[in-house]
């Protein structure tokens, strides 16, 4: 299957990635550090380095999502490789989806090694774990899911600087997305307000996938939620895969 | 039905700030019969590349249409029909020769039998076992050109579209390509190539069309094209004395000397014929007698010259 030949190459590609390395050495570092900020703060230590080293996975997740991903279409026009791949008998859209889903494998691989390396790293601790923690981990690795959507439509349009320039805004406005909605009383009736509501609909709100504080405190989440945040996800991943493929379908390349 | 036949097609590059629309390809309408050789010539910046690539569906055409075995080229079913070469090909430089055959035969939609079959295959046509698995990133012009070829071939197209196929190579590498097209050219292949060495398009080719400033101004086949009648002769003699030279010198027109001896140029056989005669008579040797037919390059020149 082509879509598959594709992502078994965008897979292959992006784990010699230099880049993945570093920011996994980065992570690596920020987990493991995260008992410093943990000694500091008297009987919370397991809970701050649970936070922070599901926050690590996080963020350096994303900085993968968009190192590797904003380049992942560009890279293949700029160095022509993508001559000898789009004059064979398939369609466009399954170039973008195949490079999509090489680089999603690649992400829930990282995530799930960096999950498991922060939940070895509590338990040696002498800190205890619960599915929350694990459900936090799923819900980053979805998050990574629908910035990589957002990365490839970058990656297909623009150079991999605007494109990370992008992705990278909106993934620290869509943490604060109630910026939009909550605007003080005169902006009532105007039309500023209506664009903020817009905008506060079109960016993913990605505090929906953040349950840090319930995974540290050891809350359970029910699994409505969690179903709730990764239709979520799933919707606005399928729909920027669209848009990315009707963008790429009648590019010169 | 032809193998290849675009109508009208004009590609018009959008201009960027400060910069107008430039148009590449201006109405061009070409035909190309099945097992045909086709030569597609023109001056850098032509338009060679951006046809090609509109024929490939990597472009997108402003106007026209292009076909290929019958079917448009947008459908990525036509596609299976088509083997491209590009100019300076690119591979992932972290495959080997097998996985990059391998890779391309899948999106291909070759089964897994068919990819190995296709791979003992190619690898012996261009002598790929040797570098087999090896890392296409140390690869020099030659074998890039080799792999290139390679990939084009894999799923067996009827027809082979190569953009500037020796462009770069050492004489062996050139001869290697003239031999490959020559064989696929036997095996009922139709070949599309773009192509700066006229001696080798010459050798190879049964048409050409020429491409200047977008616009294809010639198209035929190359006896038809070319004037076959002798412009000129020259006659290298050796052994002459200077009185003889001088005199020989006198009714030929052009004279330039070399380690063979003295080169004499004359318009048609005639005046050959005579002079040759009267080298011999002289005492002198006739080292060289050629009649100087018209070659592609001059036909190419004049056509350039003409147009601008």
């Amino acid at each position: 299957m082509r879509v598959l030949a594709v992502a078994r190459n965008t897979f292959r590609e992006a784990v010699r990635d230099k880049v993945l390395y570093v920011l996994l050495l980065f992570a690596a570092a920020a987990i493991f550090g995260s008992k410093a900020l943990g000694w500091i703060s008297i009987g919370q230590d397991i809970k701050i380095v649970k936070d922070l080293s599901l926050a690590a996975v996080s963020v350096f997740g994303v900085l993968i999502a968009i190192f590797v991903g904003t380049n992942l279409v560009y890279k293949e026009i700029d160095k022509r490789t993508i001559y000898t791949i789009l004059c064979r008998p398939m369609h466009r859209w399954e170039f973008i989806l195949g490079k999509y889903l090489g680089l999603a494998a690649l992400l829930a691989l990282v995530t799930a090694v960096m999950v498991l390396v922060a939940a070895v790293y509590v338990v040696v601790l002498g800190g205890s774990l619960d599915a929350t923690f694990f459900l936090a981990g799923l819900l980053i690795g979805w998050q990574l899911l629908l910035i990589t959507a957002l990365a490839v439509l970058l990656s297909a349009l623009t150079s991999p600087i605007l494109g990370a320039i992008i992705v990278f805004s909106t993934y620290v406005v869509g943490h604060a997305t109630t910026i939009f909605t909550e605007l003080p009383p005169h902006f009532d009736g105007t039309a500023t307000k209506r664009v903020l509501q817009a905008v506060y609909y079109i960016i993913p709100n990605f505090s929906n996938f953040d349950i840090r504080a319930e995974a540290a405190n050891g809350v359970p989440v029910a699994p409505g939620y969690i179903l709730w945040a990764m239709a979520y996800g799933a919707v606005y991943t399928a729909v920027l895969l669209i848009i990315a493929s009707l963008a790429f379908q009648d590019k010169d390349v | 039905m032809d193998a290849i036949a675009t109508r009208n097609l004009t590609k018009i590059y959008r201009g960027h700030i400060g910069r107008g629309a430039v148009k590449s390809l201006d109405n061009l309408s070409l035909a190309v019969a099945p097992n045909e050789v086709f030569g597609f010539l023109g001056r850098n910046g032509a338009g060679k590349t951006t046809a090609i690539k509109i024929l490939c569906s990597l472009l997108r055409a402003t106007e026209g249409e292009a076909f290929v075995m019958g079917q448009d080229t947008r459908r990525p079913a036509t596609r299976k029909h088509i083997g491209y070469l590009p100019e300076n090909p690119y591979f992932y430089e972290y495959l080997t020769p097998r996985e990059t055959l391998d890779f391309y035969g899948e999106l291909h939609g070759l089964t897994r039998a068919e990819r190995a079959a296709e791979w003992e295959q190619l690898a012996d046509l261009l002598d790929l076992r040797g570098i087999a698995g090896q890392r296409v990133r140390g690869f020099s012009k030659g074998m890039r050109q080799r792999l290139g070829f390679a990939v084009a071939l894999v799923g067996d197209p009827e027809v082979l579209i190569l953009d500037e196929p020796m462009s770069g190579l050492d004489p062996l590498g050139r001869r290697m390509i003239r031999e490959l097209i020559l064989l696929f050219h036997e095996r009922g292949k139709t070949i599309f190539f773009s192509s700066h060495v006229l001696g080798d398009v010459e050798q190879i080719c049964s048409r050409v069309g020429i491409l200047v400033q977008g616009r294809l101004t010639t198209q035929g086949r190359l006896d038809e094209l070319l004037n076959r009648r002798v412009n000129r002769v020259e006659i290298i003699a050796a052994d002459l004395n200077e009185a003889a030279a001088t005199v020989l010198a006198a009714r030929s027109d052009g004279i330039r000397e070399s380690e063979q001896g003295r080169h004499f140029f004359v318009k048609d056989m005639e005046a050959a014929n005579a002079l040759a005669a009267d080298v011999l008579q002289s005492g002198g040797t006739l080292a060289e007698f050629t009649p100087i037919r018209e070659s592609l390059e001059e036909y190419f020149v004049r056509e350039q010259e003409t147009v601008s």
